[in-house]
């Protein structure tokens, strides 16, 4: 190696050093990392194609309510846009609950969209469908939502429990099963002629309130989204201030040394899938019966999965998953905005959350690596 | 009956041949749930090959069709690497990186194939259009009573593909590095202490594994799809891992996993027709494999035993 490539090496090893070299740092420098470099891939992406990136960008938060746009049309503005972005964010936020609390356990909920789906056909023909008044209707959408969720959720569980079937095969076919044969039902049942879709929902059941006429504008407000934080609020305090938590961590870390502390491995395993059921459950319900009013069959939602990237990038932390779900939202939000007005096809925006999600598996050895270095030059 | 055959081989056949690549990852010890991406990419680079080639053959030449195969096993074999990385070189966990690989490679094919229809073709289309391969009936033996099925209307990827399995279980059993390979997932100490380094005979499994998810991929885009879009992932990917684990990681067992999952598909759709039932049931029988795959795993899961080190990543420092 020559001496100017030595010297270069070495300002390259201080500089992520000085930036994600603290250990106490690490925790957020890694993830904030990983998102500069996959923001920088899309640049470089959307350069290529001859359109300009930052005017791109600029229309994602546009797109999200986040910056004004150059127009309007009558009772809309940037904050019936932000609400319209706040009602995407709500499913998102419980998805990314749900994988969470499944990680912690160190189980994988592939099931998400398959769960959402299930519990929200469910909460629609039960309660969707039905002359309820709204004051009770609400409650129960959570309530069905959150039960048909935690069922799934559970009977995964209990089939890697009881017969050790692997969670992430179980749940893959339970989500073709729910697919399919949720997509009989409203075909064959529920089919509105018009749309090819299932017959919209009542407003009582509905979790967002729709067009709502404040001062000039008229906005949907997302009622779910309140629940979605003091759901994590209950996360964050079962995980770290319950016993439970602390089992379901134990599992996660190490199951031989749960099992050797008196843990009941298997109750807290099929006790974590169906919290985790349950709040895909409840990312089901504010989908279908709040952001959208009607569930297209033959369709899995990809929130479950962007919910993957979203929990490992928030470092599986419940406020974590705040920051990156906002900024997962803002990405896939916009990106109708942005290919409407720069011209940069929709589908970029899952190209970059995919390689954010790339960039994030990567996390654990970036981490090694960095110690490894830190060490080497207290040596 | 006859239909039930042709009809089922022909969706078994590539399921075997991804369940074959990922035998050969997992008995290695990388664990691999990226077969349903790897397939998807695989096919997406030789759907792509097939059109830019298309204009110089006759529409009726079986050459692009080949041509296709070949791109398809080498786009998949490429996409591995990405796995190989994550898995031995950065030391991640396999199972995200295969759910990682997944998701990645459903946004990258899904772009690209739109960016390449909008500024190479000029057209606002998210597929690639294919057409479905010609087919071939043996001569002779097809008139052979009920097994005669089996060579009656066959595609030709499926002849290519018995071959490729016949290869890959000679290579698996027989030979040294098929020994290596296994031992790799049992016991990478040994290995490693028997002077073969175990992070290339991983590697080279993960890309033998890549090679034959992305053939896989693309005999689903010839037959069923007839073209390449993103319907491509369908969950054949995942199927296949089912069938390799109910088949207890060996070749001839999935083999049969593969069939049942062909013939319980095959059979369904024939039951619909036959009883004249309106097409929405047939989203009823497509849930027929998957059913399966359930029941048959818990009946099965206790007795299987998957390959030792299976997962876990090589330190060749921990004792």
């Amino acid at each position: 190696m020559t001496d100017t490539m030595k010297n270069k090496n070495n300002f390259l090893h201080k500089l992520v050093l000085q930036t994600i070299g603290h250990e106490k740092r690490q925790h957020y420098m890694i993830p904030v990392f990983t998102i500069l470099l996959s923001l920088l891939f899309g640049i470089l992406v959307i350069a290529l194609l001859g359109k300009n990136p930052l005017q791109a960008y600029y229309n994602l938060l546009q797109g999200s309510g986040l910056a004004p746009k150059a127009s309007y049309a009558g009772h809309k503005g940037m904050i019936t846009d932000f609400t319209s972005f706040l009602n995407a964010l709500t499913p998102m936020l419980f998805a990314a609950l749900a994988v969470l609390i499944a990680l912690k356990a160190g189980l994988f909920n592939i099931g998400v969209s398959g769960q959402m789906l299930a519990a929200g056909f469910t909460a629609t023909i039960l309660i969707g469908y039905s002359d309820l008044p709204a004051v009770i209707a609400k409650p129960l959408v959570i309530l069905i939502g959150f039960v048909i969720g935690a069922l799934a959720g559970a009977s995964v569980g209990y089939l890697k429990h009881r017969f050790n079937i692997n969670e992430v095969v179980s749940t893959i076919m339970f989500n073709y099963i729910f697919q399919n044969v949720v997509s009989f039902l409203i075909n064959t049942f529920y089919v509105d002629p018009v749309s090819r879709q299932s017959k919209n929902v009542g407003q009582a059941g509905r979790l967002t309130l729709v067009d709502v006429v404040i001062g000039d504008y008229k906005m949907d407000i997302p009622l779910g989204i309140l629940v979605a934080v003091i759901g994590i609020a209950v996360t964050a305090f079962v995980m770290n201030r319950t016993t439970l938590g602390f089992e379901i961590k134990a599992v996660g870390s190490s199951i031989r040394a749960a099992e050797y502390a008196g843990i009941q491995v298997g109750r807290t395993r099929v006790l974590a899938m169906m919290l985790s059921g349950g709040f895909a459950g409840l990312a089901g319900v504010t989908y279908y019966l709040g952001y959208f009013a009607s569930i297209q069959p033959k369709v899995l939602v990809s929130t479950g999965y962007d919910a993957i990237a979203v929990a490992l990038l928030g470092n599986s932390s419940p406020i974590g998953i705040i920051f990156s779900s906002f900024l997962i939202t803002v990405i896939s939000k916009g990106s109708t905005y942005m290919s409407s007005t720069s011209g940069v096809q929709a589908e970029i925006a899952s190209a970059i959350t995919g390689i954010i999600l790339l960039f994030s598996a990567c996390g654990a050895y970036v981490r090694y690596k960095v110690n490894r270095w830190k060490d080497d030059r207290n040596n | 009956m006859n239909t039930i055959i042709i009809d089922g081989l022909s969706f078994a056949l590539p399921l075997f041949i991804m369940a074959i690549g990922g035998i050969y990852c997992e008995r290695s010890g990388i664990t691999n749930l990226a077969i349903e991406g790897l397939q998807g990419f695989g096919a997406f680079c030789g759907a792509l090959f097939a059109v830019c080639i298309a204009q110089y053959f006759a529409g009726n030449s079986p050459v692009p069709f080949y041509l296709a195969m070949l791109f398809a096993f080498l786009g998949g074999m490429l996409f591995s690497l990405l796995h190989a990385m994550l898995c031995i070189k950065f030391k991640a966990n396999q199972v995200i990186s295969g759910v990682v690989i997944n998701i990645l490679a459903m946004a990258l094919t899904e772009f690209l194939t739109k960016q390449i229809n909008a500024s190479i073709f000029g057209a606002a289309s998210n597929k690639f259009v294919l057409g479905v391969s010609a087919r071939i009936t043996v001569p002779g033996l097809s008139r052979i009573p009920v097994l005669g099925a089996v060579f009656t209307n066959l595609y030709p990827f499926e002849i290519v593909i018995a071959l490729i399995a016949v290869i890959a279980w000679y290579i698996l059993y027989k030979t040294r590095f098929g020994l290596h390979l296994r031992a790799c997932g049992d016991n990478p100490h040994a290995v490693d202490a028997a002077g073969i380094e175990v992070s290339r005979v991983r590697l080279i499994a993960v890309m033998a594994s890549g090679a034959l998810s992305g053939l896989g991929g693309i005999c689903f885009a010839y037959s069923i799809s007839a073209n390449f879009s993103s319907n491509i992932y369908s969950g054949y990917g995942y199927l296949a891992i089912a069938a390799l684990i109910f088949g207890n990681w060996k070749i001839m067992p999935t083999l049969g996993a593969c069939l049942l999952f062909g013939f319980a598909r095959s059979g369904g759709y024939e039951l619909v027709k036959v009883l004249e039932m309106p097409s929405s049931y047939q989203d009823l029988v497509m849930v027929l494999p998957y059913v399966l795959t359930l029941l048959m795993l818990i009946f099965f899961s206790k007795k299987n035993h998957s390959p030792k080190a299976l997962g876990e990543i090589y330190d060749k420092g921990a004792r």
